[in-house]
């Protein structure tokens, strides 16, 4: 179980090789046993020159696909996993784990400790897994805090130190590369004994716990008879325990009011110890029914010493925040829309702010507009095809506000207008952008009282609330809309 | 040389690292390795320097130090400039040892051999286990790095050679009760505890009191290199894949544990668990694989010891961790996770696979583990990708494809959709829930509208494609998905020719179930609506790959139209294209005219002669043969004619080829009668072929020549009659017949092959004379033996005789010659040699060991053949 090379890629699809090779690492010894375990089937880690052609290439990055390419677009050359086998000198290296995020991309080879033919199956190479905690801590620490290229130079320039650090040899010590830089920092401090590796050092300080509920809802609403709408909340909670001592214990106790909707799905963090058989087993997968459990959710952990999402849920709460219409009729060459929306009246009606954005793709600039809103302003950008409705803070007191106007397009000119691969023909969205601050739909909260912690002193516990939209669509109910199955089997 | 600039350090290390063969392979490469050495113990340059070529050295030590004694060097040079550094902190003590230990184990110098290995072991388990080394070993503060360092290195001595540490094992347990470093000894301990178990276990010893020996090397003492010696021709996976791991398990089961031994080693196993919370999530799982795999097929060591960490384990979010899980779910099934527990983890792996807050990747992963979930009792066959018996359509749900996915969500998605549709169907249609299939159908149309899109992106087309190709292999026998979609796929090749090329692709990949409708509707779409000028190259090259011998009159009405419209050298090309797809179909009639009209009317001479070659080849050439000429050619077209290229493809065809022999000939039996003599020949067949001529050629014209044999048909495995060669002899003597066949293939290309010569023996020319009327049969021979003389002659021989003696010997060899027996004694024997000889012999007064034979013949020129036969009889039993 270790990996054989990593390497860290940008993509840039301007560029002649269309992307650099921005750190890599090989690792010799595991390298040495790889040639003895594949035996006949070993091929050796390449250079990375090649290994940036090859790879470009299968992740589709290399060229224009104006032409179709046998190599690259046959029906048989299908991926359904983020590995993948790369052509190099006549011969597969395999298995590549690869993936690309913000344009970087993260890839390494994992090292399978028996011959590669026929290859095992994926779940059976222990290094697989490894490999992507691997890229997810080195993609984690890149992009953590990180604003813009100078602060990525320079957290790409720590890389090698950090590698040497959490995976000397190729066999990972620790996917949080955060902790690996802390415990270069903690060094000189002699540690006392038992203490989580995990956990670079101790705090020293006054004691304080911050607790924060961030609830993120997301739906897909269609105004249709027979499409049912969706919407699902999903929760995270980001903890920081500065709390003296070598292994202070916690217990973080999540509650919901008498109405509030059961989380569900919970994944932990590591650093929780053990967990009640409650939570681990409610799951939105079930039917739902009554008897679901409804908290409080108790997390008794031992903390790190950086700030960690304690936990993630989701939950199913019986209404959308806001409910919506959104209509679309084509008129020669205008579009007559109508919006409607409506905040439901359990919802806190205070918005750090809230917009509909109304986007008309595969279509010419917007070149006229007429339109009447009953709350808020419209904006138009009519290059880029899109207006903005402009909610505000708050919803009137009836709790229902509504769009309609006619758009008028220019001819399409492919290089500037927006392309959509959904949206064909009268099929059309808005999305709603909202932010409720001090707010969750579960009703989920963390108080004071719900904290224990056994160490000295009694620390200052601060708590936070709040509510985003996230992939909240309204789509035009007068066309086609994508759906998923969950829409069609209620 | 003095030492090199920092900045020449620089420059040298990014040209190298830009291409390390070709760096090594300019004039700097040689000398790379030992500049390094030296400039690391140069005051000149800085520590920051000094790094980076150490982290060169921890990367490239192959091409540094390329064999064994090298790497011997370079180890010592890095340990000796380690030793040498000042007590003050630096940077350059940890990237040391580590080049140290990698400089040994990459470069195959580990060993009890190796002064370096002698010198870095005992410093590293020095380091490690907190010993006082003096003050040479750098300040306070740096001690626990280089201790946990230190741990790291004989951890990767131990992976590259397993029962480095076996030794250690009582002295490792030790100090996992006291040390602070907890995760690298914890991980040390569990690696060198499984190495040891499989070494031994290899060994057929016990544990031997490895687990409580506290006996360690010190400095300058011994190391214990006894373990490693045994494991050194097995390296150890640590985390073995479970179906090579289930092989090489029954090793493991021989280990035999004394009561005391068996205890100690749930102790340690127990110990290691209890404080695995202790460690990063990733440790975590390497020590789960680590020590699962070591116990599994281990006697008396229940796999309980997993339980208490299950639950805090599925709670997690970690991909590790899970993935660690599964493994032990692997190694011990049934025995670690009841019935209910797999029902759990098949639950959280089913919400893993869609849970909002991991990444896409991780979502990928967990649905290739639940497609290859290791189920407590599977059904299916092993190594093939299912749905858990479990898993139903109601735990799916989520896991189904939508438009919105990524495409690999999507096809990953829709692979466990298309399972489910299999299972579907099995099952009744349940009333109020929407059946998979219908919304396989729904996806699969969304899919192919996004395709339609004119100017879309190529990877929606492909997309739609391959999911088209997946559905098609998975359900392959299920035309209620079938038919849909080939109908679908039909409308979008209307919506948008330019796909041709994909469409030819998926015609080209998937079966006859998907593949012969799809051809039939698509041909139906090209010819009944001639299409836009700029969609003709489309049509043209859909028509080349699904026009075939059915619906002929439309396919030629289109062409005909089409030709007025090919008006560059492509579509013509493209036309001719669909002409000789035609062709090898086997079309005729109407495809004649209309070459005929081509060669005349197309403007481009190429186009026009390549028209004239089709009528040419249609007119002169039957229909299989035509076949196999326009067939697929092996000379890659790389000419600028496509004609030439063209005609290279013809000349493999219709002319004769040279091949290996389709067929074995051998000699069988003996026919002795007739008036001449037949030799019967026994085929084997190696492959089918068809029209097989036979011809052979007698060497040095000792018999007339002889008459080709004719075969319809050979089939291997079919048996075959023998092959009757009668023969003329000019002379009665041995000959070689050089044979050749000539033959067509399956294919119908034409073939000729040279076979192994077969040889005629002096014994196969032998004929019996007609038998006369008992009591004239000694009357007989005497006249014949009275005839010879005087124009023949006479000799004596003695015919040695094997065990069964001269009666055996007749029976065998010359039975039907025989005129006049008196067993066991006596035999009077008569043999017509053709063309007109005749050999006559008298075996009579046989003793044990031989028979005198006195002979007589008409031919002198046999005299020598005769003595050889005779002497040859008895060796031939």
């Amino acid at each position: 179980m270790a990996q054989r090379a990593v390497w860290l890629i940008s993509h840039e699809p301007g560029s002649p090789l269309c992307g650099t090779v921005r750190f890599s690492r090989r690792y010799p010894t595991v390298e040495k046993r790889a040639k003895v375990f594949n035996g006949a089937s070993y091929v050796p880690v390449p250079e990375d020159g090649p290994f940036l052609k090859a790879l470009l290439f299968e992740l589709r990055l290399l060229r224009d696909d104006k032409d179709f390419s046998e190599s690259r677009d046959s029906c048989s050359h299908i991926n359904k996993t983020s590995i993948y086998a790369l052509p190099i000198g006549g011969e597969e290296l395999w298995p590549v784990v690869a993936f690309m995020k913000n344009g970087m991309i993260y890839a390494c080879v994992p090292l399978v400790e028996q011959t590669l033919s026929p290859r095992p199956p994926l779940i059976s190479i222990s290094g697989i897994s490894q490999g992507f905690e691997l890229l997810f801590g080195v993609q984690g620490f890149l992009y953590s805090g990180q604003k813009n290229d100078s602060e990525l130079n320079t957290k790409l320039s720590q890389l090698p130190d950090l590698l040497l650090q959490a995976c000397p040899f190729g066999t990972l010590l620790d996917a949080n590369l955060q902790n690996s830089l802390d415990s270069i920092n903690f060094a000189s401090v002699t540690h006392p004994q038992k203490q989580p590796t995990w956990k670079a050092g101790t705090y020293k300080g006054k004691p304080q716990v911050s607790i924060s509920i961030t609830e993120k809802v997301k739906s897909m609403q269609y105004d249709k008879q027979d499409i049912a709408d969706t919407w699902q909340v999903i929760g995270v909670v980001t903890c920081k325990c500065d709390l003296e001592g070598s292994m202070p214990n916690v217990t973080i106790s999540l509650s919901l009011p008498t109405n509030g909707s059961p989380l569900q799905d919970i994944l932990v963090h590591p650093c929780v110890t053990s967990l009640d058989s409650a939570i681990l087993t409610s799951s939105s997968i079930d039917a739902a029914d009554d008897s679901a459990f409804s908290g409080p959710y108790k997390f008794p952990l031992t903390p790190p010493l950086e700030s960690f999402n304690l936990c993630y849920y989701t939950s199913q709460v019986p209404v959308p925040p806001i409910l919506g219409f959104y209509q679309v009729k084509e008129e020669e060459v205008q579009l007559k829309i109508t919006v409607n929306l409506k905040l439901h009246e359990s919802v806190k009606n205070s918005f750090e702010f809230c917009e509909a954005r109304i986007p008309f793709y595969n279509r010419g600039p917007v070149t006229h507009v007429e339109y009447k809103v009953s709350f808020g302003q419209l904006e138009v950008f009519r290059e880029k095809s899109l207006l903005i409705w402009n909610i505000g803070q708050k919803f009137p007191k009836s709790m229902e506000i509504s769009l309609s106007g006619t758009v008028t397009f220019g001819a399409k000119s492919h290089e500037k207008q927006p392309f959509d691969q959904i949206c064909i023909g009268g099929t059309a969205y808005l999305k709603l952008h909202f932010r409720i601050l001090d707010y969750t739909l579960t009703g989920c909260y963390a108080d004071q009282h719900s904290v224990q912690v056994f160490a000295s002193g009694k620390p200052k516990i601060s708590t936070y609330r709040k509510l985003i939209s996230s992939d909240y669509y309204i789509w035009n109910s007068k066309a086609p809309a994508p759906v998923t199955y969950g829409s069609l089997s209620l | 040389m003095g030492p090199t600039s920092r900045e020449t350090w620089a420059q040298r290390l990014g040209t190298f690292r830009a291409s390390p063969s070709t760096f090594m392979a300019g004039p700097e490469g040689e000398d790379l390795g030992r500049h390094l050495l030296s400039d690391l113990r140069s005051e000149k340059l800085s520590e920051p320097t000094k790094v980076s070529l150490v982290a060169l050295s921890l990367e490239y030590p192959a091409q540094l130090w390329p064999d064994a004694p090298a790497a011997e060097v370079a180890a010592t040079s890095l340990l000796d400039t380690l030793v040498l550094l000042p007590p003050r902190p630096s940077a350059l003590r940890r990237p040391l040892l580590l080049a140290a230990t990698t400089a040994l184990a990459a470069g195959g110098a580990l060993g009890p051999t190796s002064r370096a290995s002698r010198r870095l072991l005992p410093l590293l388990l020095g380091l490690a286990s907190g010993r006082d080394l003096g003050r040479s070993f750098g300040p306070a503060s740096e001690q626990r790095p280089l201790q946990a360092t230190a741990w790291e290195c004989l951890r990767e001595l131990e992976s590259c050679k397993p029962g480095l540490l076996g030794g250690c094992l009582g002295l490792l347990r030790g100090l996992l009760g006291q040390e602070a470093a907890v995760q690298p000894l914890s991980l040390l301990l569990a690696l060198a505890l499984r190495n040891a178990l499989v070494i031994q276990a290899r060994a057929r010893a016990g544990l031997q009191g490895l687990l409580v020996a506290g006996d360690c090397p010190t400095e300058g003492g011994p190391w214990n290199w006894m373990l490693a010696e045994e494991g050194d021709a097995h390296l150890q996976p640590q985390a073995p894949s479970w179906p090579a791991a289930e092989e090489g398990e029954c090793c493991l089961a021989t280990l035999e544990l004394s009561p005391e031994e068996a205890r100690e080693l749930r102790a340690a196993v127990a110990q290691l668990l209890d404080i695995s919370y202790l460690l990063t999530p990733v440790a975590q799982a390497q020590l789960l694989w680590l020590l699962g795999w070591a116990l599994r097929g281990l006697r008396g060591q229940p796999p309980v010891l997993f339980k208490p960490q299950l639950v805090r384990l599925l709670g997690t979010a970690q991909l590790t961790l899970l993935h660690a899980v599964l493994a032990l779910k692997a190694a011990f099934g049934e025995a670690l996770f009841t019935a209910q527990d797999e029902a759990l983890l098949l639950r959280r792996l089913i919400l893993a696979a869609q849970h909002p807050a991991l990444p896409l990747p991780a979502h990928l992963f967990y649905l290739h583990c639940l497609l290859n979930f290791p189920e407590n009792w599977p059904l299916g066959p092993a190594g093939e990708e299912a749905a858990p018996l479990l898993l139903g359509s109601q735990l799916c749900r989520g896991l189904l494809p939508s438009l919105l996915h990524d495409p690999m969500a999507l096809l990953a998605r829709l692979h466990l959709l298309c399972l489910l549709c299999v299972e579907d169907e099995e099952k009744e249609e349940k009333g109020q829930d929407q059946s998979p299939r219908q919304y396989l159908e729904e996806l699969l149309a969304g899919l192919r509208q996004r395709a339609a899109l004119d100017g879309g992106p190529r990877a929606l087309a492909t997309l739609c494609f391959q999911a088209s190709y997946l559905v098609a292999r998975c359900l392959a026998g299920h035309p209620v998905v079938l038919t849909p979609l080939t109908h679908g796929l039909a409308q979008l090749y209307r919506a948008r020719p330019a796909l041709a090329p994909h469409f030819v692709d998926l015609l080209d990949r998937v079966g006859p179930e998907l593949g012969e409708p799809l051809k039939v509707v698509l041909r139906q779409e090209v010819v009944s609506r001639p299409g836009r000028d700029e969609a003709l190259r489309w049509h043209l090259q859909m028509l080349a790959r699904v026009a075939d011998g059915d619906a002929q009159s439309a396919t030629l009405g289109f062409l005909q139209v089409a030709a007025a419209r090919c008006t560059d050298w492509g579509l013509q090309q493209a036309l001719l294209q669909v002409c000789r797809a035609l062709l090898r179909a086997g079309v005729g009639g109407g495809l004649a005219d209309l070459l005929q009209a081509l060669a005349r009317q197309l403007e481009d001479p190429d186009g026009r002669d390549h028209a004239r070659l089709y009528y040419i080849l249609l007119a002169h050439l039957e229909e299989p043969k035509l076949g196999v000429a326009l067939g697929p050619s092996l000379a890659a077209p790389a000419l600028a004619s496509s004609l030439v290229a063209e005609n290279q493809g013809f000349a493999a065809a219709l002319m004769v080829q040279e091949a290996p022999a389709p067929i074995r000939l051998s000699m069988g039996p003996h026919r002795a009668k007739g008036p001449v003599p037949v030799l019967q020949l026994q085929v084997e067949v190696l492959e089918q072929v068809y029209s097989l001529e036979l011809r052979f050629r007698v060497e040095r014209q000792l018999y007339a020549p002889l008459g080709a044999v004719h075969v319809p048909c050979l089939c291997p495995g079919r048996p075959t009659r023998p092959l009757l060669l009668p023969l003329q002899p000019r002379r009665p003597a041995p000959a070689r017949l050089a044979v050749r066949a000539l033959y067509t293939t399956p294919s119908g290309l034409t073939c000729h092959a040279h076979l192994p010569p077969l040889l005629v023996n002096f014994a196969d020319l032998f004929l019996p004379f007609p038998q006369p009327p008992e009591g004239a049969k000694l009357g007989f021979f005497e006249e014949l033996w009275d005839s010879c003389l005087p124009k023949g002659t006479e000799s004596r021989l003695w015919c040695p005789l094997g065990p069964h003696g001269l009666e055996a010997l007749v029976s065998r060899h010359l039975e039907p010659f025989v005129v006049v027996a008196q067993p066991p004694t006596s035999y009077l024997i008569a043999i017509r040699l053709p063309p007109d000889s005749r050999l006559l012999l008298r075996l009579e007064a046989a003793q044990a060991d031989g028979v005198p034979v006195a002979l007589r013949t008409d031919d002198w020129a046999v005299l020598p053949l005769v003595g050889d036969y005779l002497r040859g009889l008895s060796a031939a039993g």
